[in-house]
């Protein structure tokens, strides 16, 4: 049980409130650059403000529409490939009696940089006849998704599992019903944080993209940089808004399970 | 007994004829050790599989790839083994320009990273547990890079926000005057980019450590026998959190080291950043210049092998259990 919180400082009240400001005031000059009607030097605040540029964008004004969808698709398959991989290989690694070895094999995909390790992987998506394709871009993505879901779930495997499952086994369970009765249940949480993880690393993934995709596959990371060498701020901002609401949205809902045995990898 | 599955237990069976104890023993723990390396079950021998073709394979592919294009083995332009395009690093400075400019924003955003993460976690530990704020500091994680670097662009830039709130405060008269903070010979730009994702994400992971090791406890502990605050703070609580995130640090320095999004608009024409030259140089017309990507990316990756090593050798902590 916590003991009731005393009160806080003044100072520290007054760095609290900086923190939260230096928090939101990306999100409010990002919405309020794509909403500015318009927003010239040296003016501190937008002239005007109008919603036309949403509702172009609505109507298929600068492809952010199917930039959008196609970045959604990407990002949930995937999430729900490199999940159900990482899940399987994660148990794998974490009862293996070279774990230690395994695991370092695992963590190249998930530390090196995607565009100087795609620099080397294109000769494989050159031969396959996958550059510049949606499924390139996709299997490049999981490829890095599935590096970090390994190691997410390598922490997760532990001995209680291990002897959750032997059990089934000893009561005379199959495989299949120790996985759908006992494992998965057990699993949902952390599942969902992988899930969640793993949409956000294919959503933002912008080098790799521009890399496999050949600049054919316009992501809403290669819309924003489109724009923004078009020096077209305002969809930029535009873009960048959609960019970043997903995420915000998921976060909103997950922010509890972030760091619960999650993103922080100690 | 359950189809595909060893049974724990192994109950003694009065009726098995004795046979030589050694050679069916050591048969059958042979076949164990097999069983075990290769997944145990179908559901362990598909991990291996996925693993092989998804994870080792086309990474061990792609390295000897890189190792053969710059040794002139391969390649549209290749003449046969040679070790020209690895002289290029003795005779020019680029390379190691990159490597060095990398190293150098990596290193500072690392500094200045973890020790205003620190200062925040342990300065803001109330409001950052309770309240709004508590969840405000959630919202940065849903910037990437792509989108940080667009906002430092915009907001310190010489036509920038920042630049105009200058101009109204009378502290500039023209935007030249503004100082450089984007496209610097410092870095400056890339650095507040790269600190602006990262600290919020140790913001919550020191506390989260500050919980899970009671940290607060400990250090009431010291206080009871006569710790100064000071001491508390850099004795206790400083050592347990940056210990904890040891890994994390690391794996920040490497993300840093080998970033894209944030230089591709940020950075200076020269030096570049790692990522920025390989794809300049595996990107552009000249043919000539895609061994020195395949070089850099060899060299980079064996730095990211010396940072795993050392995750894997100093990441894990004494007095776990």
């Amino acid at each position: 049980m916590h003991a009731p919180s005393a009160s806080i400082s003044r100072a520290q009240a007054i760095v609290a409130a900086l923190l939260a400001a230096v928090c939101l005031v990306p999100f409010a000059y990002l919405a309020a650059l794509s909403v500015a009607d318009p927003w010239t030097f040296p003016a501190l605040a937008p002239e005007g403000w109008s919603l036309a540029r949403w509702g172009r964008m609505l109507t298929g004004a600068g492809a952010l529409g199917p930039s959008l969808s196609l970045s959604l698709g990407l990002s949930l398959t995937v999430a729900i490939a490199s999940t159900a991989a990482g899940y399987v290989t994660g148990k794998f690694i974490a009862y293996h009696p070279w774990r230690r070895r395994l695991l370092v094999l695992a963590y190249v995909p998930f530390v090196m940089a995607p565009v100087i390790l795609g620099v080397c992987l294109m000769y494989l998506f050159l031969r396959m006849r996958l550059a510049g394709s949606v499924a390139g871009v996709m299997l490049a993505q999981t490829m890095f998704a599935y590096g970090f879901s390994i190691i997410f779930f390598n922490a997760f495997w532990s001995a209680r599992l291990k002897a959750m499952e032997d059990l089934v086994a000893t009561l005379g369970g199959t495989t299949a019903e120790a996985y759908w009765r006992v494992l998965l249940p057990v699993s949902v949480g952390m599942l969902l944080i992988c899930f969640f993880q793993t949409f956000l690393i294919s959503w933002f993934q912008y080098g790799l993209t521009l890399l496999v995709g050949a600049g054919k596959v316009q992501t809403l990371p290669l819309k924003v940089y489109d724009f923004v060498s078009e020096a077209n701020m305002y969809y930029a901002a535009l873009a960048s808004c959609l960019l970043v609401l997903p995420p915000v949205a998921l976060l909103w809902v997950n922010k509890r399970f972030v760091f619960r045995q999650g993103l922080g990898t100690t | 007994m359950s189809e595909g599955r060893e049974p724990v237990l192994h109950p003694p069976s009065a009726s098995a004829p004795p046979g030589p104890p050694d050679a069916g023993g050591a048969r059958a723990s042979a076949a164990q050790r097999l069983r075990r390396l290769v997944g145990g079950d179908g559901i362990g021998a598909v991990g291996l599989v996925l693993f092989v073709t998804i994870a080792v394979l086309p990474i061990a592919v792609s390295l000897g790839y890189a190792l053969l294009y710059s040794i002139g083995a391969v390649g549209l332009l290749s003449d046969g083994l040679t070790g020209a395009h690895w002289q290029v690093l003795v005779q020019e400075a680029e390379i190691w320009r990159a490597f060095g400019w990398s190293l150098y924003i990596a290193g500072a955003t690392v500094l200045l990273a973890i020790s205003l993460a620190l200062a925040l976690a342990l300065g803001l530990h109330r409001p950052l547990s309770e309240g709004p704020l508590s969840t405000i500091i959630y919202l940065p994680l849903a910037i990437p890079g792509t989108v940080a670097a667009f906002l430092v662009f915009q907001l310190f830039s010489g036509a920038g926000w920042m630049a105009r709130v200058a101009l109204t405060l009378g502290l500039i008269d023209t935007p030249a005057q503004f100082p450089d903070l984007v496209q610097d010979p410092w870095g400056i730009g890339i650095i507040a980019a790269h600190v602006g994702l990262a600290v919020p994400f140790f913001v919550l992971l020191f506390g989260q450590i500050y919980e899970s090791e009671r940290v607060r406890s400990l250090m009431e502990l010291a206080a009871t026998l006569g710790a100064s605050r000071s001491q508390r703070l850099y004795r206790i609580a400083v050592p347990i959190l940056l210990k904890r995130a040891f890994t994390n640090v690391l794996l920040l320095f490497v993300a840093v080291l080998g970033s894209y999004e944030i230089p591709l608009l940020l950075d200076q024409q020269s030096p570049q950043m790692l990522s920025v030259l390989t794809m300049r140089k595996y990107g552009l017309y000249d043919l000539a210049d895609k061994p020195e990507a395949f070089i850099i990316a060899l060299l980079y990756t064996a730095l990211v092998g010396v940072v795993i090593a050392l995750a894997f050798r100093y990441g894990h902590d004494a007095y776990d259990v």
